[in-house]
């Protein structure tokens, strides 16, 4: 579930990324994925800077990106779902903490 | 065993530090987070620090037995301990904890030699518990925020470790008194309340990916 931020609040690189993450697992369009346009709806970014997060995370082998008749669509891998599983679980460690990762 | 309870609150510190800080570096590992990064190094250098002096008290209590503890260890320990605290506060960001004219920056450093190494331990603890109590409120802030009930858990065990070197500077002044032991006690169920939350996590869903990296 991706909670919508207002203009005070500020998310970290790290948080922008879990947002992403949790789009292409929980809350995609179709079976084939999310498209670039609907992920910067849902993950409230800018088009420049969701495009190098999302180069970013296929390289990284967390998103696969899937080619839809012309068009690109993203979806979460198995090693996506465990780093966003690892991510929840260290936001509630740092959380304890205080802090934000 | 002559130091039974500086025993124990250093064993306890050390195991204690040493958990978060593992923990803090698996976190670390898997999502590349600076935050973690920095918790990483506050509770190593923790760890590190209560062990140097554990291993002060065990010399002396197996080894040389001349009835107290090197003061230079326990300096040590203490100054190591400290960056681990600074590190702590540094995560709640601290935005100018150095003075900016290069003029200060450059004496600031000066009087650290020329004071002896039990005027350096006070220092060390005054430090320490300024950053200790600067991380206790902030912690507590935040779960204003959040609600998370773990940072109550972690608010009050920076409040104890704190409020414990505030009470063991204090029974310089009055040696012979209950203070330091009260300030041992005190410092052990701050760790204990550290280390609460930290063991509530889910380890079985953590493991190191070397792909992530």
């Amino acid at each position: 579930m991706i909670i919508k931020c207002t203009m005070a609040e500020y998310r970290t690189h790290m948080k922008i990324i879990g947002d992403i993450l949790a789009t292409t697992r929980d809350d995609l369009q179709d079976e084939d994925g999310a498209s670039v346009t609907y992920l910067i709806r849902k993950a409230n970014i800018s088009h420049s800077r969701i495009s190098t997060i999302l180069k970013t995370l296929v390289s990284q082998g967390l998103l696969e990106k899937v080619d839809n008749h012309g068009s690109n669509k993203y979806k979460i891998s198995e090693p996506g779902r465990e780093f966003l599983q690892a991510y929840y679980t260290f936001t509630n460690f740092a959380d304890d903490f205080g802090l934000s990762i | 065993m002559e130091f039974l309870l500086e025993n124990i609150l250093n064993l306890v510190g050390f195991l204690v530090g040493l958990a978060i800080g593992i923990m803090s570096y698996i976190g670390f590992r898997n999502t590349g987070s600076p935050t973690l990064f920095r918790l990483t190094i506050a509770f190593s250098s923790i760890s590190l620090g209560f062990f140097v002096i554990w291993t002060g008290y065990m010399v002396e209590d197996f080894v040389t037995k001349t009835g107290s503890v090197e003061r230079w260890i326990q300096t040590l320990g203490i100054a190591i301990q400290t960056v681990g605290y600074f590190f702590i506060a540094l995560s709640h960001s601290i935005k100018s904890f150095f003075p900016k004219s290069s003029y200060f920056r450059s004496v600031g450093i000066i009087p650290l030699f020329l004071v002896s190494s039990v005027q350096l331990e006070h220092i060390f603890r005054s430090v320490s518990f300024i950053l200790l109590a600067y991380g206790a409120i902030e912690t507590m802030l935040s779960y204003f925020d959040n609600k998370n009930k773990g940072a109550i858990s972690v608010s009050i065990g920076l409040g104890l470790l704190a409020l414990g070197e505030f009470v063991g500077w204090y029974s310089f002044v009055f040696p012979e008194s209950i203070l330091y032991s009260a300030s041992m006690i005190i410092k052990i169920g701050g760790l204990i309340a550290l280390f609460i939350p930290v063991s509530k996590v889910p380890l079985t869903r953590i493991k190191f990916d070397d792909d992530l990296e």
